[in-house]
Protein backbone atom coordinates (compact mmCIF):
# COMPACT_ATOMS: atom_id res chain seq x y z
CA UNK A 1 0.00 0.00 0.00
CA UNK A 2 1.42 3.39 -0.64
CA UNK A 3 2.15 6.01 1.63
CA UNK A 4 -0.34 8.56 0.30
CA UNK A 5 -0.26 10.98 2.66
CA UNK A 6 3.55 11.49 2.55
CA UNK A 7 3.85 11.76 -1.08
CA UNK A 8 1.04 14.54 -0.74
CA UNK A 9 2.96 16.45 2.08
CA UNK A 10 6.29 16.48 3.97
CA UNK A 11 4.40 18.31 7.00
CA UNK A 12 2.77 16.13 9.63
CA UNK A 13 -1.18 16.62 10.22
CA UNK A 14 -0.24 18.06 13.98
CA UNK A 15 3.27 20.28 12.42
CA UNK A 16 0.91 21.90 9.69
CA UNK A 17 -1.18 23.22 12.18
CA UNK A 18 1.06 24.22 14.22
CA UNK A 19 2.57 26.30 11.18
CA UNK A 20 -1.12 27.70 10.56
CA UNK A 21 -1.65 28.62 14.36
CA UNK A 22 2.05 30.57 13.87
CA UNK A 23 0.69 32.43 10.45
CA UNK A 24 -2.18 32.93 12.67
CA UNK A 25 0.18 34.95 15.53
CA UNK A 26 2.31 36.72 13.38
CA UNK A 27 -1.02 38.02 12.09
CA UNK A 28 -1.66 39.31 14.96
CA UNK A 29 1.44 40.66 15.78
CA UNK A 30 1.54 42.60 12.84
CA UNK A 31 -1.50 44.03 13.45
CA UNK A 32 -1.03 44.56 17.21
CA UNK A 33 2.00 46.82 16.54
CA UNK A 34 -0.10 48.54 13.69
CA UNK A 35 -2.51 49.41 16.72
CA UNK A 36 1.07 50.28 18.38
CA UNK A 37 1.77 52.56 15.90
CA UNK A 38 -1.58 54.41 15.73
CA UNK A 39 -1.43 55.44 19.23
CA UNK A 40 2.01 56.25 18.95
CA UNK A 41 1.26 58.57 16.53
CA UNK A 42 -2.01 59.84 18.08
CA UNK A 43 -0.24 61.11 20.95
CA UNK A 44 2.82 62.78 19.44
CA UNK A 45 5.41 60.20 19.93
CA UNK A 46 6.17 60.09 15.48
CA UNK A 47 9.43 57.88 15.92
CA UNK A 48 8.11 55.45 18.16
CA UNK A 49 5.43 55.19 15.65
CA UNK A 50 7.81 54.56 13.08
CA UNK A 51 8.97 51.79 14.72
CA UNK A 52 6.50 50.17 15.40
CA UNK A 53 5.41 50.77 11.24
CA UNK A 54 8.58 48.80 10.45
CA UNK A 55 7.45 46.29 13.64
CA UNK A 56 4.34 45.45 11.93
CA UNK A 57 5.89 45.09 7.75
CA UNK A 58 8.31 42.52 9.33
CA UNK A 59 5.75 40.57 10.85
CA UNK A 60 4.02 40.53 8.12
CA UNK A 61 6.75 39.21 6.69
CA UNK A 62 7.25 36.59 8.88
CA UNK A 63 3.78 35.14 8.47
CA UNK A 64 4.25 35.64 4.57
CA UNK A 65 7.24 33.03 4.85
CA UNK A 66 5.33 30.87 6.91
CA UNK A 67 2.60 30.68 4.80
CA UNK A 68 4.56 29.93 1.69
CA UNK A 69 6.48 27.21 3.81
CA UNK A 70 3.23 25.63 4.16
CA UNK A 71 2.27 25.71 1.00
CA UNK A 72 5.61 24.51 -0.62
CA UNK A 73 5.75 21.27 1.55
CA UNK A 74 2.03 20.24 0.07
CA UNK A 75 0.12 21.86 3.46
CA UNK A 76 -3.09 23.54 3.21
CA UNK A 77 -2.39 27.48 4.48
CA UNK A 78 -5.08 29.09 5.98
CA UNK A 79 -5.44 33.08 5.99
CA UNK A 80 -6.45 33.83 9.72
CA UNK A 81 -9.12 35.62 11.40
CA UNK A 82 -7.39 38.49 13.68
CA UNK A 83 -10.09 40.56 15.59
CA UNK A 84 -9.85 41.53 19.30
CA UNK A 85 -7.14 43.83 18.77
CA UNK A 86 -6.03 45.85 21.42
CA UNK A 87 -6.53 49.66 20.00
CA UNK A 88 -5.88 51.72 23.13
CA UNK A 89 -2.81 52.00 25.86
CA UNK A 90 -3.03 53.39 29.56
CA UNK A 91 0.22 54.88 28.94
CA UNK A 92 3.82 55.55 26.72
CA UNK A 93 5.46 52.46 28.87
CA UNK A 94 2.80 49.98 28.55
CA UNK A 95 2.83 50.00 24.91
CA UNK A 96 6.54 48.79 24.89
CA UNK A 97 5.66 46.57 27.84
CA UNK A 98 3.31 45.05 25.86
CA UNK A 99 5.05 44.67 22.61
CA UNK A 100 8.16 42.93 24.56
CA UNK A 101 5.30 40.40 25.99
CA UNK A 102 4.12 39.60 22.39
CA UNK A 103 7.42 39.21 21.31
CA UNK A 104 8.52 36.54 23.84
CA UNK A 105 4.93 34.36 23.72
CA UNK A 106 6.36 34.53 19.69
CA UNK A 107 9.73 32.83 20.72
CA UNK A 108 7.52 30.23 22.99
CA UNK A 109 5.41 29.24 20.12
CA UNK A 110 8.44 29.16 18.05
CA UNK A 111 10.30 27.22 20.82
CA UNK A 112 7.23 24.91 21.16
CA UNK A 113 6.51 23.63 17.02
CA UNK A 114 10.58 23.41 17.41
CA UNK A 115 10.73 20.58 20.21
CA UNK A 116 7.57 19.00 18.17
CA UNK A 117 9.62 18.51 15.11
CA UNK A 118 12.26 16.99 16.61
CA UNK A 119 10.23 14.83 18.63
CA UNK A 120 9.09 13.81 14.59
CA UNK A 121 12.43 13.85 13.51
CA UNK A 122 10.77 16.86 10.86
CA UNK A 123 14.84 17.84 10.25
CA UNK A 124 13.69 19.87 7.44
CA UNK A 125 11.02 21.81 9.21
CA UNK A 126 13.53 22.68 12.41
CA UNK A 127 15.99 23.91 9.59
CA UNK A 128 12.97 26.00 8.35
CA UNK A 129 12.86 27.69 11.90
CA UNK A 130 16.42 28.73 12.63
CA UNK A 131 16.20 31.38 10.75
CA UNK A 132 12.97 32.43 12.89
CA UNK A 133 14.91 31.63 16.19
CA UNK A 134 17.63 34.32 15.01
CA UNK A 135 15.12 36.49 13.82
CA UNK A 136 13.44 35.97 17.92
CA UNK A 137 17.04 37.48 19.54
CA UNK A 138 16.69 40.12 17.69
CA UNK A 139 13.07 41.26 18.23
CA UNK A 140 13.17 40.28 22.04
CA UNK A 141 16.39 42.38 21.81
CA UNK A 142 14.36 45.32 20.69
CA UNK A 143 11.71 45.34 22.36
CA UNK A 144 13.99 44.70 25.82
CA UNK A 145 16.32 48.01 24.56
CA UNK A 146 13.32 50.00 24.23
CA UNK A 147 11.83 49.38 27.89
CA UNK A 148 15.35 49.72 29.11
CA UNK A 149 14.93 53.24 27.87
CA UNK A 150 12.51 54.13 30.05
CA UNK A 151 14.82 53.29 32.84
CA UNK A 152 17.80 54.76 31.93
CA UNK A 153 16.72 58.05 30.31
CA UNK A 154 13.80 58.32 33.17
CA UNK A 155 9.69 59.36 32.57
CA UNK A 156 9.92 63.04 33.96
CA UNK A 157 10.23 66.29 32.53
CA UNK A 158 11.38 65.73 28.77
CA UNK A 159 11.75 62.08 29.16
CA UNK A 160 9.54 60.37 27.01
CA UNK A 161 10.25 63.09 24.31
CA UNK A 162 13.98 61.73 24.76
CA UNK A 163 12.40 57.74 25.10
CA UNK A 164 10.57 58.39 21.89
CA UNK A 165 13.93 60.04 19.76
CA UNK A 166 16.05 56.81 20.80
CA UNK A 167 13.52 54.05 20.30
CA UNK A 168 13.61 55.43 16.53
CA UNK A 169 17.89 54.65 17.13
CA UNK A 170 17.22 51.22 18.09
CA UNK A 171 19.48 48.64 16.21
CA UNK A 172 21.35 45.31 16.83
CA UNK A 173 24.07 45.10 16.17
CA UNK A 174 26.03 43.29 18.56
CA UNK A 175 28.90 40.50 17.63
CA UNK A 176 26.62 37.55 18.62
CA UNK A 177 24.47 38.66 15.87
CA UNK B 1 -22.72 -1.72 8.88
CA UNK B 2 -20.38 -2.11 5.77
CA UNK B 3 -23.58 -2.35 3.16
CA UNK B 4 -22.31 -1.88 -0.19
CA UNK B 5 -18.93 -3.72 -0.98
CA UNK B 6 -18.09 -7.82 -0.26
CA UNK B 7 -14.61 -8.00 0.47
CA UNK B 8 -12.17 -7.93 -1.25
CA UNK B 9 -13.80 -5.24 -3.06
CA UNK B 10 -11.70 -4.62 -6.04
CA UNK B 11 -8.50 -5.88 -6.54
CA UNK B 12 -6.68 -2.30 -6.24
CA UNK B 13 -8.72 -1.52 -3.19
CA UNK B 14 -6.72 -2.61 -0.09
CA UNK B 15 -8.71 -2.24 3.77
CA UNK B 16 -7.26 0.48 5.89
CA UNK B 17 -9.49 0.00 9.00
CA UNK B 18 -12.74 -1.42 9.36
CA UNK B 19 -15.06 -0.86 11.96
CA UNK B 20 -18.94 -2.89 12.48
CA UNK B 21 -20.13 0.39 10.79
CA UNK B 22 -17.77 1.06 8.12
CA UNK B 23 -14.56 0.57 6.10
CA UNK B 24 -11.86 2.50 4.81
CA UNK B 25 -10.46 1.44 1.35
CA UNK B 26 -7.15 2.73 -0.15
CA UNK B 27 -6.50 3.00 -3.94
CA UNK B 28 -3.33 3.11 -5.41
CA UNK B 29 -3.96 3.30 -8.65
CA UNK B 30 -6.29 6.56 -7.96
CA UNK B 31 -4.19 7.93 -5.05
CA UNK B 32 -7.47 8.19 -3.03
CA UNK B 33 -9.38 6.48 -0.34
CA UNK B 34 -13.06 5.19 -0.69
CA UNK B 35 -15.03 5.35 2.71
CA UNK B 36 -17.93 2.77 3.19
CA UNK B 37 -20.10 4.03 5.61
CA UNK B 38 -23.56 5.19 6.04
CA UNK B 39 -24.83 3.29 3.33
CA UNK B 40 -22.72 4.54 0.31
CA UNK B 41 -19.27 4.65 -0.64
CA UNK B 42 -17.71 7.25 -1.11
CA UNK B 43 -14.18 8.46 -2.82
CA UNK B 44 -11.75 11.13 -0.92
CA UNK B 45 -8.51 12.80 -2.20
CA UNK B 46 -5.79 13.57 0.35
CA UNK B 47 -7.27 17.10 0.51
CA UNK B 48 -11.15 16.14 0.99
CA UNK B 49 -9.97 12.94 3.62
CA UNK B 50 -7.88 15.89 6.02
CA UNK B 51 -11.07 18.37 5.35
CA UNK B 52 -13.84 15.48 6.38
CA UNK B 53 -10.78 14.57 9.37
CA UNK B 54 -11.12 18.20 10.26
CA UNK B 55 -14.68 18.28 10.03
CA UNK B 56 -15.63 15.55 12.00
CA UNK B 57 -13.10 15.78 14.70
CA UNK B 58 -14.35 19.48 15.59
CA UNK B 59 -17.98 18.29 16.16
CA UNK B 60 -18.10 18.35 20.17
CA UNK B 61 -19.15 15.20 21.15
CA UNK B 62 -19.89 15.42 24.51
CA UNK B 63 -22.15 18.95 24.56
CA UNK B 64 -24.37 17.28 21.72
CA UNK B 65 -24.69 14.97 24.63
CA UNK B 66 -25.58 17.33 27.00
CA UNK B 67 -27.76 19.19 24.75
CA UNK B 68 -31.61 18.78 25.65
CA UNK B 69 -33.02 21.39 23.18
CA UNK B 70 -35.58 19.72 20.88
CA UNK B 71 -33.33 20.11 17.73
CA UNK B 72 -32.79 17.71 15.71
CA UNK B 73 -30.35 15.16 16.26
CA UNK B 74 -28.72 15.07 13.13
CA UNK B 75 -25.18 16.94 11.56
CA UNK B 76 -24.69 17.64 8.48
CA UNK B 77 -21.42 17.14 6.96
CA UNK B 78 -20.73 19.15 4.09
CA UNK B 79 -17.15 19.58 2.67
CA UNK B 80 -16.09 22.62 0.53
CA UNK B 81 -14.99 21.09 -3.20
CA UNK B 82 -16.09 17.64 -2.30
CA UNK B 83 -18.83 15.76 -4.12
CA UNK B 84 -20.07 13.96 -0.70
CA UNK B 85 -22.01 15.17 2.03
CA UNK B 86 -23.03 13.16 5.24
CA UNK B 87 -26.46 13.68 6.93
CA UNK B 88 -25.37 11.54 10.12
CA UNK B 89 -27.36 11.02 13.70
CA UNK B 90 -25.30 11.54 16.83
CA UNK B 91 -23.99 7.90 16.80
CA UNK B 92 -23.38 7.41 13.13
CA UNK B 93 -20.88 10.51 13.92
CA UNK B 94 -19.21 8.76 16.87
CA UNK B 95 -19.07 5.84 14.60
CA UNK B 96 -17.65 7.89 11.88
CA UNK B 97 -14.80 9.24 14.00
CA UNK B 98 -14.04 5.96 15.51
CA UNK B 99 -13.39 5.06 11.51
CA UNK B 100 -11.40 8.22 10.92
CA UNK B 101 -9.17 7.43 13.66
CA UNK B 102 -8.17 4.28 13.30
CA UNK B 103 -7.96 4.92 9.85
CA UNK B 104 -5.21 7.74 10.27
CA UNK B 105 -3.72 5.32 12.51
CA UNK B 106 -3.42 2.72 10.06
CA UNK B 107 -1.85 5.47 7.43
CA UNK B 108 0.44 6.99 10.05
CA UNK B 109 1.50 3.45 10.52
CA UNK B 110 2.04 2.58 7.20
CA UNK B 111 4.12 5.62 7.34
CA UNK B 112 6.38 4.57 9.69
CA UNK B 113 6.89 0.92 7.81
CA UNK B 114 7.53 2.61 4.69
CA UNK B 115 10.56 4.75 6.61
CA UNK B 116 12.01 1.88 8.12
CA UNK B 117 11.56 -0.82 5.55
CA UNK B 118 11.97 0.72 2.42
CA UNK B 119 13.34 4.65 2.37
CA UNK B 120 15.88 4.08 5.52
CA UNK B 121 16.46 0.27 4.38
CA UNK B 122 19.49 0.81 2.03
Amino acid sequence: MKDLIRIKSLLSTEVEELLNQQVKKEAMSSSIYLAMASWCNRNGFDYSSEYFFKQAEEERQHQLKFYKYILDMGGNAISPDVTGIKQEYNSFREVFEDALDQEISVTQSIKKIYARCLSEQDYITNEFLNWFLKEQREEEYKARRALELFEVIGEEGTGHWEIDRHVGKIKYESDAS
Amino acid sequence: MVTTLTSPSTPTWENVFSTASGAVYQCDAENCWYIDFAGKVAGFNYRCLQKLKKAIYHIDIEAKLLDTSKDPDVEIIFICACDHTYILTLLQVIALKELLQGTFVMLELNSILHDKLYRTAC
